[in-house]
């Protein structure tokens, strides 16, 4: 079950304060890196949930991301309906689908419910790529950003915009961190652990799935419309399965059932993405290598290696034991 | 990628004339794919780009700073450096954009901010249509424009029947479109019709199977890229090229990727706003610079590079020398090049350009392109597009 | 558009070229599967690296023959080198682990074709012994294309003796079906790990070969492949020769038939179709263990 350890506290604290610093101190491109960084988050936060604490390693996270960004636009752009109406709209639509992939997936295991989850995934790229309705190809422009104005925040601005993609992602941690500690969350653990024990209690084990991956989309389409109004457009490239990889890599690489590890991840992704990009084209390569030699470490991605340090510390300082946290069966 | 380039291009002629008035320094940002499927043509247009700097440079007393941006062909990553280009690089004017999903994500923000902006190869009808701007002037071509001509010529070639196959993607469905209308308004007649699925069909077996039974005269086809390699390599297996000419859009048989198709390509037809061997001295001076630079021979991409940097610099020698100017002199711009005359037309900023068609031969070193017809410039139709 | 019996011989013999070309990339990665229990996302990068091989050595030696033979041999080479690398030392590590590992790769391998032979593609020519076409069953069909389809039954063949017959084919199911009790049994587990993992490879080089001259030699032609041999592999069902060989005849006659009879569904019919056969039968069609 998700714990907040004060070492947890303690990261969402600083990242808390250098995202706000650096919103307020970041020249122009910065800012737009932060609200990248803010967007992919929120995606990684919802697949965090679903494959760190329930196991349900999916590769349709993207393409829920996708369905969230295309929801927002066809609202919004296409049929006019007013902006926060519209986020609504998204959330839920990329709810219900994520809902319905969790409750058809929900008896394949491993391998097979990463192949599951791809092949939805895929199924809505493909829909969505090759429906007249959607743009195709082309994408589909003329979107707007929520109008806060009555808040005296204009979002046009990208400093506003920025902060409000991190108060977003507060929002979608609060949202994670309940969903993890209330009883739905704790029979996912149980589920996680032993799906017979959780059975033989009486439970619904694919009622249990399918909720958390419900939940897990609508965060995944927050971060998809909140990607819509950051770029104002949207294309198909936003539902490919790259994207549900790259999504999938940057909880590894921060850390897997950690919900923390991931915002690390998220940020470390982009800025090493950006700063081997301005060298060299060549930055997957950099990217790849990277990726290999943190799970050649054996940690649990970078704040997994933080905790294990941490609790190696403590645990000399003070010999009684203490109970082991169980990083997610990886 | 960032790679800043300083071109003292004025070089020479402004040190024999220093009393000139100081040189207005013009800052470019150049927004292609240096990675991702369309990683070639994004070298391709910078390598021509720079050339026509090196090239013209002296015909302006501007001096041009080259930002490059990668673009990877992802819209999202391609709007973000285009908003960093446009609002911390301050560029002056803005060049490239290959694919038209990434023109569909900044078509908006450029015509909102004021910024020229030089399509260097897009060809989406809507960008010089519906979605025309008085900032963005397309020195490339329309996917219209490249196929139109091609239905009037070969019906006049007497092939009645034809059937067609291209991406399911607007690209595909735009070329296609343009070379049925011209087709069938010359009374030739479409006998089927298919569309591949976009960058996941491997075999093409299938479909050319149905374009044989379909009692066709000839195929037309839209392929690009390593589809286009596939394609065209493919329906060489089957046999189908001598009871079936293959017919198509330049960029089937492009030199970026005749040499990797092979044989394979050898007598397929094909319209181009342009291909290497296209008999005018600016042409025959381009390919001996291009050749001598990049140790192969251009491509239609290359061109649009090279075309883009002698318009900036035509624009920059009226005088233009700020974003509003250089947008404005842009439009304006017409001369003769690689691919013959050119001009913008005024009314939707596309360009004017003649077509080319030609038969891909085997020559003395490797395959090479034989012109066959050279169709006069027509200007698009406005396609809805009204200019402010 | 009403077709003649020649019409559908044609697309059958495409769907079963199809199916060969993507079972000789499958059964490599599903026996390792079997094997180990991980999958290697690399398998396309290393299919890619075979058809680079194999492009370059024909190109510079002349010889379409010399570059099937080469790039097997390059490709298993490679895999020696990631076995000893990063794959043994990862074998504890459990699934999620290897998987990434190999995701890592992917990135890695793709950018290391682009700098070593850059972003056009390369030629690739079919060889002269197998131009043309040759006349079967009342239809002219490439020549080459036949060449994919007795390749595949080939290896088909081969491995299902090998496999079935020999004494090594005997330790590799033991080791499928239980590698702990076939350690006991005295067999060198690891070491079997390592040979399976190397034809593996091989057999990937082998398909990177053959669709040199078929398709479009491309730095991303190996993301291209990967997800269609997933689906193969799965709808078949992990670990087994059986399984590896139906998923890649469902799979070629799906996407040829679905070309020609709904082409509008022809990209979603695959993927609905694995969604179906996880639904109904969440280990696919035949897998190795129950």
């Amino acid at each position: 079950m998700f714990r907040h350890t004060p070492l947890r506290v303690a990261a969402l604290a600083l990242l808390a304060v250098a995202g706000i610093g650096y919103a307020f101190g970041a020249s122009y491109f910065g800012l737009e890196i932060l609200t990248e960084i803010a967007i992919l988050a929120i995606l990684v936060l919802a697949l965090d949930m679903v494959a760190g604490f329930g196991g349900m390693v999916s590769l349709a996270h993207g393409a829920l991301a996708g369905v969230g960004a295309y929801g927002y636009a066809m609202l919004q752009a296409q049929a006019g309906v007013a902006p926060p109406i519209a986020l609504l709209g998204a959330i839920g639509l990329t709810g219900a689908l994520a809902w319905a992939i969790g409750a058809v997936c929900a008896r394949s295991h491993g391998i097979y419910f990463i192949m599951a989850t791809l092949a939805f995934g895929q199924m809505a790229y493909s829909y969505i790529f090759e429906t007249p309705v959607f743009g195709g190809d082309d994408g589909l422009g003329g979107i707007s950003r929520l109008d806060l104005s009555v808040l005296g925040l204009d979002l046009m601005d990208s400093r506003n915009f920025a902060l409000f993609c991190l108060a977003m992602v507060a929002l979608a941690y609060a949202a994670c961190a309940f969903v993890l500690r209330s009883g739905l969350g704790r029979s996912l653990s149980g589920v996680h652990e032993s799906e017979q024990r959780m059975r033989a209690l009486g439970l619904t084990v694919w009622r249990v799935k399918a909720h958390v991956f419900g939940l897990s989309g609508m965060i995944a389409g927050l971060s998809g419309a909140l990607a819509a109004q950051h770029i104002m457009y949207v294309s198909p490239g936003l539902l490919s399965w790259t994207v549900s990889g790259e999504a999938l890599v940057v909880v590894i690489l921060g850390g897997l059932g950690t919900l923390v590890g991931p915002l690390v991840g998220a940020a470390f992704f982009v800025v090493l993405k950006h700063e081997v990009g301005a060298i060299t084209p060549y930055w997957h390569l950099v990217t790849g290598l990277v990726l290999i030699a943190v799970v050649m470490s054996r940690a649990n991605g970078i704040f997994g290696a933080l905790e294990a340090w941490v609790g190696r510390r403590r645990a000399a300082r003070q010999p009684q034991p203490l109970a082991k946290e169980v990083p997610g069966n990886a | 990628m960032t790679t800043i380039t300083k071109a003292a291009l004025a070089g020479l002629a402004t040190t024999f004339c220093v009393e000139t008035a100081s040189a207005e320094q013009i800052d470019v940002g150049l927004l292609l794919p240096f990675s991702g499927v369309y990683a070639a043509l994004g070298n391709d247009i910078e390598a021509g780009f720079r050339l026509g700097l090196d090239t013209f440079g002296a015909e302006t007393d501007a001096t041009f700073e080259v930002i490059a941006e990668d673009t990877e062909v992802k819209p999202p990553v391609a709007l973000a450096k285009a908003r960093k280009l446009m609002l911390q690089d301050n560029v002056d004017v803005m060049v490239g954009i290959v694919s038209s999903g990434v023109l569909g994500a900044v078509r908006d923000m450029v015509d909102g901010a004021g910024v020229p902006l030089i399509v260097a190869n897009a060809g989406n009808d809507e960008a010089t249509g519906v979605d025309c701007s008085p900032y963005i002037t397309r020195i490339s071509f329309s996917n219209g424009q490249v196929n139109r001509p091609m239905g009037t010529w070969l019906a006049g070639q007497g092939v009645e029947k034809v059937y067609t196959l291209a991406p399911d993607y607007a690209a595909g469905r735009q070329m296609i479109g343009g070379f049925v209308e011209t087709f069938e308004a010359a009374g030739g007649e479409i006998v089927g019709q298919e569309f591949t699925p976009f960058q996941q069909t491997q075999d093409f077996g299938p479909y050319l199977a149905q374009a044989k039974a379909s009692g066709a005269d000839a195929v037309y086809v839209f392929y690009a890229g390593g589809e286009a390699i596939s394609f065209v390599k493919q329906y060489d297996s089957f046999g189908l090229k001598g009871e079936l000419p293959l017919y198509g859009s330049g960029f089937l048989t492009s030199p970026l990727y005749v040499a990797a198709e092979g044989p394979a390509a050898e007598g397929v037809i094909a319209a181009g706003h342009y291909v290497p061997t296209i008999d005018n001295e600016a042409n025959a001076a381009f390919v001996q610079a291009f050749e001598a630079e990049n140790d192969r021979l251009p491509s239609e991409f290359a061109v649009h590079g090279y075309d883009a940097a002698r318009a900036l610099i035509e624009a920059t020698a009226t005088g233009a020398a700020d974003r509003e100017s250089l947008a404005q002199a842009l439009r304006e711009v017409s001369f003769g090049g690689p691919r013959g005359q050119l001009s913008i037309d005024p009314a939707t900023n596309n360009i004017v350009q003649p077509i080319h068609v030609y038969e891909t031969v085997a020559g003395e070193d490797g395959l090479t392109q034989k012109v066959l017809a050279t169709l006069p410039a027509e200007a698009d139709p406005a396609n809805g597009c009204e200019m402010n | 558009m009403t077709h003649d019996a020649g019409f559908w011989v044609l697309q059958a013999l495409n769907a079963l070229q199809l199916s060969m070309l993507l079972f000789l990339l499958s059964v490599g990665l599903t026996v390792i599967f079997g094997l180990m229990h991980f999958v290697n996302l690399a398998h396309g990068a290393l299919y890619a690296l075979g058809a680079y091989v194999a492009a370059s050595v024909a190109g510079a030696w002349g010889g379409f023959w010399v570059g099937l033979i080469v790039a097997p041999i390059a490709v298993a080479a490679m895999g020696v080198v990631l076995y000893g690398g990063l794959i043994r030392r990862m074998r504890r590590s459990g699934p999620m682990a290897q998987v990434l590992v190999t995701f890592g790769l992917i990135f890695a391998l793709l950018d290391l074709t682009r700098i070593i032979w850059g972003d056009v593609a390369l030629a690739s020519d079919v060889p002269a012994l197998l131009e043309g076409q040759v006349r079967l069953l009342g239809v002219d069909y490439p020549a080459y294309r036949l060449f994919v389809i007795g390749l595949g039954l080939a290896v088909l063949a081969v491995l299902a003796f090998v496999l079935g017959r020999t004494q090594i084919g005997a330790m590799i199911r033991a080791g499928v079906d239980n590698d702990a009790m076939a350690a006991c049994l005295g067999i060198d587990v690891e070491r079997l790990f390592f040979v399976v993992f190397c034809v593996g490879c091989a057999l990937a080089g082998l398909a990177g070969a053959v669709a040199a001259p078929l398709l479009s030699v491309t730095p991303d032609m190996g993301l291209q492949i990967l997800i269609p041999v997933l689906i193969v592999i799965v709808i078949g069902g992990l670990g087994s020769l059986k399984g590896a060989i139906a998923g890649a005849l469902i799979y070629g006659v799906v996407q040829t038939f679905g070309a020609v009879l709904a082409p509008q569904l022809s990209s979603v019919l695959i993927y609905a179709l694995l969604a179906l056969v996880l639904v109904t039968r969440p280990t696919g069609l035949f897998p190795a263990k129950g």
